[in-house]
């Protein structure tokens, strides 16, 4: 019985980290097609956040039946139900993903626009998705920590870009649209910063048991 | 076992005590039963021998201790009851056809034995017939074999108790004595151990199966050392993984392409790489039997190849084995580019050559403007050549042709010479040209040295502004000399920094024909720089301008006389 437990939560752990490579997958696919302005990249990002999505209702399916059928107690409770968790904002970090190459699609942003800051954004929330994934398949509490003080890199990158696009507006060196758009994908750049300091915490809460 | 021999020893003790008290009981009572029947037949015989001597007085008489237990009833001839120790002879009824009085009757002596009511008692009965016809009988109450049972019962359970109690303590000593010396058995030495020689077979079977476990356990140790040493010296990354995703074995170039320093034993596979692309070809690889792709780790590009392992139509998992082909991938990618670019480069020339040639064979053109249609065909002729020349220039340099052997060069007057043809050019574009520096000696081959400053010279003026300039200087550098060559023109930007020197490249992507040249200057410098042992640097940027630096191997110890000869 106990076996067999074991056998389904290595299986859990495993679609975990597999739907938390697909993230890392979406995410960076939407932060190639900003640096390259490319469109068909910016095509495959809502195919990869499906992905995620169905990936999210498996793995919550899968840890209710868990929930169920063997009623767990102490740490697997805790694996399970932060495992319910993480995936609701691993789903979120793919849909945000999707939302930026939609944005980059729709706006056509061209590699020669002025987007450093919110590439140097967008390489930061990639580390924080690896580093909070790696955390949880290493079981690193220190990683998960070093992700959530990450948060503040993220953050003020963030409002880098906002005084950035304010300048750019005031000399009309930039199209008031597309700064609207850049601002917009810096903002899903900082939600999903955001995100991964939530998988960070709950990958915290399954080892330690307490909510920092 | 110790509970199990315990439990067998008490289940016989207690059963063998019920069987025994039982049949003891059973037996007992038989034999009181008979000693009974005959005491009453000797005493039936003695009333009856008393009344015929004495007559009925001497039922009267015999109030003798000991006979109260006994009832006495004298029944008639006509079964009516003349005398009865107990009950008063009017009440009682006819006693002919009792058991015992119809055989007295008939054979002399009769006897009989009956339950009373209430099963506790048994009522045995004796009668004799009297000479006058009449019928003594004598009746005595026994109990019965529960009754007596009942009687016993006290003693009987505490005897019980106590051969319970001493079985008890013999069970669990003996169980344990049992026990014990299989306990205490030695495994590690089988044949050390002393106690039953009933087992001696086992302990050398034992023995020898011992043995050979160690030889097999020896031996798979030698085979795993003896692949690790194999996969160990490997550059190709191999990787067993299990049925359930853990990776079984992993060579140490595989952990350093996969990035990954230290695995935990039964590490899956996904924890150690989760990137899709190698979860795919894992899964297929167990679909399909075998797979292949490559995915980017860390810059590095690897290249998979997964074939799953099956024994006997059981999947056991998976082999992959990684290759490093970053290099390849990026030679071939050069080469593409260099195969497409050489295609390209000569086809528009020859386009142009064959456009114009066949107007002017149609005689579709004007003769005033025929000149300037020869003119065309001349100068993309030359401009083919010059292309050709560069590539033959480039592959020769790609070889290190053997006649170009390094010695003595003075730098400052190579320089000049290299640049001497250049001035006209560099007059038609309203560049000044200036030459600085000291003469100093390098190890160098003289044509590369002078096609390294000619063709950073060429760039510097052609991709400058109008009026702009150009200053190289030459100067010695501790043991090196530096060769500089800077200008004030348009620059190149960070991006394209890295790939200037690569063949064809041009930051220019539209190949516009207003700055003429083939694409392969910078890359004939590099090679040609590389072949001195000279190094390139690059300091440039868009709006600025550009400084090339190239830095020589200095020669301390000239040999003038073949540079004069040289020059």
């Amino acid at each position: 019985m106990r076996l067999r437990f074991d056998e389904q939560l290595g299986l859990l752990h495993r679609e975990l980290i597999a739907m938390g490579a697909l993230c890392e997958d979406a995410i960076a696919t939407a932060a190639k097609a900003l640096a390259e302005g490319s469109r068909s990249l910016a095509m495959k990002a809502p195919e990869l956040s499906s992905e995620i999505a169905h990936r999210e209702r498996l793995i919550e399916s899968m840890c209710m039946k868990l929930l169920l059928s063997q009623q767990p107690v102490a740490k697997d409770l805790r694996v399970i139900s932060s495992a319910l968790k993480m995936v609701t904002d691993l789903e979120r970090i793919g849909d945000n993903s999707g939302d930026i190459a939609e944005i980059v699609g729709m706006a056509n942003i061209e590699p020669t626009d002025n987007t450093h800051t919110i590439q140097d954004m967008a390489r930061a929330a990639i580390r924080m998705v690896t580093d909070s994934i790696d955390a949880f398949v290493k079981r690193d509490v220190a990683l998960a920590r070093v992700v959530i003080e990450y948060d503040d890199v993220v953050d003020g990158l963030f409002n880098r870009v906002k005084a950035e696009l304010k300048e750019q507006l005031a000399d009309r060196s930039q199209n008031s649209e597309k700064a609207l758009d850049l601002l917009m994908i810096a903002k899903y750049f900082e939600r999903i910063g955001d995100h991964a300091v939530e998988v960070a915490r709950w990958v915290l809460y399954s080892i330690t048991g307490s909510r920092e | 076992m110790t509970k199990r021999i315990f439990y067998t020893i008490m289940t016989v003790a207690v059963s063998v005590m019920l069987a025994s008290s039982l049949l003891f009981m059973t037996a007992l009572y038989s034999y009181f039963s008979r000693t009974h029947m005959a005491q009453l037949k000797r005493q039936t015989e003695l009333f009856a021998a008393g009344i015929e001597a004495i007559g009925a007085d001497y039922l009267d008489i015999t109030d003798l201790p000991g006979e109260e237990d006994y009832r006495t009833t004298w029944i008639g001839v006509d079964g009516g009851v003349l005398f009865d120790s107990l009950k008063n002879p009017g009440e009682m009824e006819n006693h002919l056809e009792r058991e015992e009085v119809k055989s007295a009757l008939a054979t002399g002596y009769g006897e009989s034995q009956r339950y009373s009511s209430t099963l506790t008692q048994k009522l045995l009965y004796s009668a004799k017939r009297l000479s006058d016809g009449t019928v003594i009988r004598l009746s005595v109450a026994q109990s019965s074999l529960l009754a007596l049972t009942m009687g016993m019962v006290q003693p009987i359970l505490i005897i019980l108790l106590a051969a319970l109690l001493i079985s008890v303590l013999l069970a669990s000593n003996l169980s344990k004595r049992i026990v014990k010396p299989l306990n205490e058995l030695d495994l590690d030495d089988p044949l050390s151990n002393q106690g039953y020689d009933e087992l001696s077979g086992l302990f050398h079977r034992i023995d020898a199966q011992k043995k050979q476990i160690k030889s097999q356990s020896e031996e798979l140790s030698r085979r795993q050392s003896e692949f690790e040493a194999v996969t160990g010296g490997m550059s190709e990354g191999i990787v067993l993984i299990g049925h359930s995703g853990e990776i079984l074995s992993i060579n140490p170039s595989a952990r350093r392409l996969l990035g990954c320093d230290e695995i935990a034993p039964g590490a899956k596979m996904i924890e150690i790489n989760r990137s899709v692309g190698l979860t795919e070809i894992l899964e297929r690889a167990e679909r399909e039997g075998s797979s292949e792709g490559t995915i980017r780790v860390r810059d590095r590009i690897l290249r998979l190849d997964a074939s799953s392992v099956v024994s006997e139509g059981v999947s056991l998992g998976c082999a992959l084995l990684i290759l490093d082909v970053t290099e390849r991938e990026k030679a071939e990618e050069q080469r593409r580019e260099f195969t497409a670019n050489v295609s390209h480069e000569l086809k528009t020339p020859l386009q142009t050559i064959s456009g114009s040639a066949e107007l002017l064979a149609g005689g579709l053109v004007k003769s005033e403007d025929v000149p300037g249609f020869a003119k065309s065909i001349y100068s993309e002729s030359k401009r083919l050549i010059q292309l050709v020349e560069d590539i033959i220039g480039l592959s020769r340099l790609d070889e290190g042709a053997p006649d170009m052997a390094v010695k003595s060069v003075e730098l400052f007057s190579q320089t000049k010479a290299a640049l001497s043809g250049l001035y006209s050019k560099a007059g038609e574009q309203g560049v000044s040209v200036e030459l600085t520096g000291e003469s100093v000696y390098i190890k160098g081959v003289p044509q590369l040295t002078q096609s390294i400053v000619y063709n950073l010279a060429d760039n510097a003026i052609k991709y400058n502004r109008r009026g702009g300039w150009v200053k190289i200087t030459v100067a010695p550098d501790g043991d090196r000399a530096t060769l500089c060559v800077e200008d004030g023109g348009i620059g190149i930007p960070e991006s394209e920094q890295e790939r200037i020197f690569e063949r064809f490249y041009r930051v220019d992507k539209s190949r516009s024909k207003e700055i003429s040249g083939t694409g392969l200057g910078l890359s004939i410098v590099k090679h040609s720089a590389r072949l001195q042992g000279a190094r390139l640097s690059l300091d440039s940027a868009p709006g600025r301008g550009t400084r090339i630096t190239v830095s020589f191997v200095r020669d301390l110890e000239p040999d003038k006389g073949q540079d004069m000869q040289n020059m």
